[in-house]
């Protein structure tokens, strides 16, 4: 994937090995596709005896050009079980787990004849509905029985273990900055003190995002780019979702949007008001980005330490102070009702 | 040493021949997406540039007064200096922050937290309207 000249040839001899039944195998098109944010991508026509495909390669980039290191291994294995259980997600057929034949470690899947979403919602779609269908893609894989997750994906200890883990990420972050970070001390504390309700721990995309998100011609989500994969909150994707949406719309989960997409979640998942409801989904909309928030902190500081010169990595600091801004107005708003949903709780139990 | 135009007014002018004159005549969209980040950059620093060191002394002086803590002063008026003794200070509000969470005392850390948005505030002045340039 690395040169790209040699791609069509490569490719070809790679689906002839893959695939013993594909006659004269011929790869007549291949181009490099953007949109991919940390991986390489490239739309490839392939011709054989009998039938035409059109088939995605998705790889690693150089090591000097990788934003995030995530695992090939791990992402294949996910795509394969999400395959199994029919997510709506575009079919992985093939792995170079080596890279020896595609030049770098790459996977080979459907392309997706589905539009992307955000241009669809640019270009004016209808979003009508689109709450209720985006409860509907988040429990299709949130549903996958944990034990059928593939082995590599980490098993939390418990649900406690498990967002004392995420919170801690906050300090965590804070600690190993080049600079101290009260707002990210203030936001762990906060956490700690207003936990939500907890709810079994499910599959999480990690990467939840409109941009992430197909529309299929009869209007459901398709949802593309597992690398992120993990166990975890499932409400956590629905808080990264609404993070993302705010500073790039449109925002399927704003006042009205998100009850519709809480109240179809329950009635999918059997969860109660007091685990799935706006206020947590805000919650999870501070807990949810810290993955991201970290891994922006961490480019700035690099570029502070001299030890990248990524001019992306300084701009990225922008959103981590938008992001602060975000979360202290968060908790003004949220601190009560989560006190009261909490109180709630107690009651019930 | 001449001090007019003003470091602000040279990144302010920077950004704008970049964007006037320099970006439109740019064809590769990587490269207009580096510029328009740029700019956001070059924009922030202009601020930083004419309000950073006094920003920071009344944040310090806040710090202070709200914690109790003699901050000291930094070894000099030389920006390096200024921001080390501004992570320093930063650390005595984290410190307070940690103490007052784990007593479970709420008007401390509502004390606290009016910290926490005045520094926001001045972030924001910095970054201004956030546009997430390259996304989607």
């Amino acid at each position: 994937m690395l040169d790209i000249e040699k791609m069509p040839e490569l490719l070809g001899e790679f689906l002839a090995r893959q695939q013993p039944a594909w006659r004269n195998v011929k790869v007549s098109s291949y181009e490099v596709m953007t949109g991919g944010y940390s991986r390489l991508l490239a739309r490839a026509v392939v011709e054989y005896d009998g039938g035409t495909q059109v088939l995605v390669v998705r790889g690693d980039p150089p090591a000097d050009r990788t934003l995030i290191h995530t695992d090939r291994e791990q992402e294949w294995d996910v795509l394969r079980m999400l395959g199994q259980h029919g997510i709506r997600t575009p079919q992985v057929h093939f792995f170079d787990e080596t890279g020896e034949h595609l030049q770098t470690k790459a996977l080979v899947l459907d392309f997706s004849e589905s539009h992307s979403f955000l241009p669809y919602a640019a270009a004016g779609g209808s979003l009508e509905g689109l709450p209720s269908r985006l409860a509907e893609a988040l429990a299709s894989y949130h549903a996958i029985p944990i034990d059928r997750l593939p082995a590599s994906l980490e098993r939390p200890e418990s649900y406690d273990a498990y967002l004392t883990k995420r919170i801690d990420e906050w300090r965590r972050t804070a600690d190993q900055h080049v600079e101290d970070l009260p707002i990210l001390r203030y936001m762990a504390g906060w956490l700690d003190a207003h936990r939500p309700t907890p709810v079994p721990l499910t599959l999480m995309h990690g990467d939840f995002q409109s941009a992430n998100l197909m529309i299929t011609p009869d209007g459901h989500f398709e949802i593309i780019d597992w690398e992120l994969a993990s166990i975890g909150d499932p409400r956590e994707d629905m808080g990264y979702f609404k993070a993302v949406a705010q500073v790039a719309p449109p925002d399927l989960l704003d006042d009205a949007g998100c009850l519709e997409m809480c109240a179809r979640y329950r009635e999918l998942t059997g969860l109660s008001e007091l685990q799935v409801n706006p206020a947590v989904v805000a919650y999870f909309l501070v807990l949810g980005v810290v993955g991201t928030v970290r891994r922006l902190v961490e480019g700035g500081a690099d570029y502070a330490r001299g030890t990248n010169h990524l001019m992306g990595s300084v701009f990225n600091l922008n959103s981590v102070q938008y992001g602060h801004s975000m979360w202290l107005s968060a908790t003004d708003a949220l601190g009560p009702v989560l006190d009261q949903i909490a109180a709630a709780a107690k009651e019930m139990s | 040493m001449l001090t007019r135009p003003t470091t602000e007014q040279v990144l302010v002018g920077i950004a704008d021949e970049l964007r006037d004159t320099v970006a439109p005549e740019v064809q590769s969209e990587p490269v207009k997406v580096l510029l328009a980040q740029i700019d956001q950059i070059l924009r922030s620093c202009a601020i930083r540039a004419a309000h950073e060191t006094a920003w920071i002394h009344d944040e310090a002086d806040t710090i202070a007064a709200v914690t109790g803590t003699d901050v000291g002063w930094p070894a000099s008026l030389h920006l390096d200096d200024v921001a080390s003794w501004y992570d320093a200070t930063s650390r005595v509000l984290s410190a307070a922050l940690d103490d007052a969470f784990a007593a479970g005392d709420a008007n401390r850390i509502a004390e606290l937290k009016l910290l926490l948005d005045a520094r926001s505030a001045t972030e924001m002045k910095i970054v201004g309207a956030l546009e997430l340039v390259g996304r989607g």
